[in-house]
């Protein structure tokens, strides 16, 4: 079948969508930003793949999406025809000598994935995995299996890819859904990924924003060839080395619907966190520190849901990358 | 009206004994059910790093819809100043004049700032708050904290987070007997519900924690054995522990007992 689909919001789950459903099908996409979606979560974000961590944080069942998330990422970005960073080294963790507690409890509560579990590493192991530590921490985690993307390769990319398509686009719009239509327009079918934008039409399931800050360096004088994870009591952070020595330090996560500018305190807290794993951090560009609004519901767990010819994809929290190719893939399935 | 063994903190009478915090929980949903797991009937709640009132709301509107009494706090200021502009702010936003004052004196440990700790809570209460400081375990300064007229004092039992229960019982105990009057809630530190029971059975009038049920691997059901701990432990207290001995006293005379028996 042929189908006339209208995606809404051009973010990371609206570009997986449309990329998944525009081989086939006429798709349009409608967004309230404009072509930089500069406000969207999935283009602020670090971009890790990281199931085996965020198993700490979530229930084992999305950490295995996460994995069945990893598996389709290749097949995506191949798709893209053009060069995205992508990755599947591991994560290594690491935590100062005074906070071998929290790594102690962070390694108790990591839930073994499909046979990838939390590795144990020494000072050699570390200065194997990351020659510019060596030295500098004495015990960690190495976690297999774990990767990153580079996302704003991919927001380029996909946008490129999407036009290649002739997928049609309507920026600076925000729209109304209802009755199957948008702003009275029919649609076959319409796939909802606004995030934060479909707040207070979720019915009974209220969504909330959950406020994170990211900063993005370019570090010449830091060689880490994947991210890392210091585990701290106050500031856990996690460095995602990106392409030509850019390294996003992330995150805050703040109970707040605040998007503006980052604050000082969680400036200095990313920063000095960052210059403690490796003091050629010192010298590195700030390139920007952005704000992001997770969309979230109460149960911190993503959804997909239909009404009528309307799929939702909705509350990837702080786990987008990681879970939006499982979840796409699955609306994509039920209009097929 | 004085209601049956009742925790009371500034008039009011609260039949748990148990006060409960609202952050670092996997989401907000087992915060909730945690929350109510736990038979608490105060929750604090920090309004620091929202930016602005209105930027946390859907997050304190979970909280609100408990219905539950909120103990809004300072957490995470390190001078007067801060603590006093979020105390009035709290006040705002939250409709209550109790503020749980916190004031960070050492940024690693999170020690509550002795000094700072005096001066704020001079400043709020002649602004009309009922303050309750979380502070260390120093008699002078719990002294001087009531002296200025709270009602109620929060030692700590161990650091912020750090789940080591009440590491200077000497202390506690002390501040129970040289302030008998004053209601006293251990607040931070603890890790275990064997903890809180400790602290009950020595007459503190409550717990205060948050890291202890957020932090477990199952905060519900973890919510439910404080809720188990801080009910044996006040029941204990009131029930007058025997007297510690050194000498073994057998509970059942051995004269007179089968013979079958003493084999065992």
């Amino acid at each position: 079948m042929f189908y006339n689909i209208a995606v809404v919001g051009f973010g990371l789950a609206g570009r997986l969508a449309a990329l998944g459903l525009s081989k086939q099908h006429q798709v349009t996409v409608f967004e309230a930003d404009d072509e930089h979606t500069k406000n969207s979560a999935g283009k602020v974000a670090a971009a890790m793949l990281a199931p085996l961590a965020e198993s700490v944080l979530c229930e084992a069942d999305l950490a295995l999406m996460g994995l069945d998330s990893m598996k389709r990422w290749p097949g995506i970005i191949a798709e893209l025809e053009s060069d995205v960073f992508f990755q599947q080294q591991g994560t290594l963790v690491i935590a100062h000598q005074q906070d071998k507690g929290d790594l102690q409890s962070f390694a108790q509560r990591i839930k073994p994935l499909a046979g990838y579990t939390a590795e144990h590493v020494n000072t050699q192991q570390i200065t194997m995995l990351e020659p510019e530590l060596a030295g500098r921490f004495n015990q960690g985690l190495f976690l297999p299996c774990e990767g990153q993307i580079d996302n704003q390769a991919f927001y380029k990319a996909s946008f490129t890819q999407l036009n290649k398509r002739k997928v049609k686009f309507v920026f600076n719009q925000r729209v109304t859904i209802s009755d199957n239509k948008i702003n009275n327009r029919p649609f076959d079918y319409i796939i909802d990924c606004r995030g934060l934008g479909a707040k207070n039409t979720q019915g009974d399931k209220p969504l909330r924003g959950v406020r994170g800050e990211v900063a993005r360096l370019y570090a010449p004088e830091v060689s880490l060839t994947r991210p890392v994870r210091l585990m701290h009591p106050r500031y856990p952070i996690y460095i995602a080395p990106k392409p030509n020595s850019e390294y996003v330090i992330g995150a805050t996560e703040i109970e707040s619907q605040d998007s503006g500018a980052a604050t000082v305190r969680s400036t200095l807290e990313l920063l000095s966190a960052a210059y403690t794993v490796h003091s050629g951090f010192a010298e590195a560009r700030l390139l920007n520190i952005q704000t992001g609004l997770r969309p979230a519901f109460s149960d911190n767990r993503p959804e997909v849901s239909q009404v009528g010819n309307v799929i939702s994809i909705n509350g990837l929290y702080r786990h987008g990358y990681m879970l939006a190719p499982a979840l796409v893939a699955q609306a994509v399935s039920q209009i097929q | 009206m004085q209601t049956k063994d009742c925790l009371t903190i500034y008039g009011e009478q609260i039949k748990s004994r148990l006060l409960i915090g609202s952050a670092l929980y996997p989401s907000p949903d087992i915060m909730t059910q945690s929350i109510v797991a736990s038979g608490a009937e105060i929750v604090t709640v920090s309004l620091r790093r929202q930016q602005s009132a209105a930027a946390g709301d859907d997050f304190w509107q979970l909280i609100k819809n408990t219905g539950l009494k909120i103990l809004p706090n300072t957490a995470g200021c390190h001078s007067v100043k801060e603590a006093i502009t979020l105390a009035k702010m709290c006040r705002e936003v939250f409709a209550t004049d109790w503020i749980k004052l916190e004031l960070i004196g050492d940024d690693y440990n999170l020690q509550p700032d002795p000094f700072a700790l005096l001066e704020a809570t001079k400043i709020l209460i002649d602004d009309g708050f009922k303050v309750l400081p979380y502070c260390t375990d120093d008699l002078v300064l719990c002294q001087r904290l009531n002296e200025l007229g709270c009602e109620v004092l929060m030692p700590w039992g161990a650091p912020i987070g750090t789940g080591k229960g009440l590491l200077n019982s000497y202390n506690l105990k002390t501040i129970r007997e040289r302030l008998p009057d004053t209601t006293l809630i251990v607040d931070a530190g603890l890790g275990l519900p064997s903890h809180a029971c400790q602290a009950l059975e020595m007459g503190y009038d409550a717990v205060l924690l948050n890291s202890a049920i957020a932090g477990a691997g199952c905060p519900i059901t973890m919510s439910r054995a404080f809720k188990a701990a801080v009910e044996a432990g006040r029941f204990a207290y009131k029930a007058k522990a025997m007297p510690e001995k050194d000498v073994a006293a057998p509970s059942t005379p051995t004269m007179g007992m089968p013979f079958w028996h003493q084999e065992k």
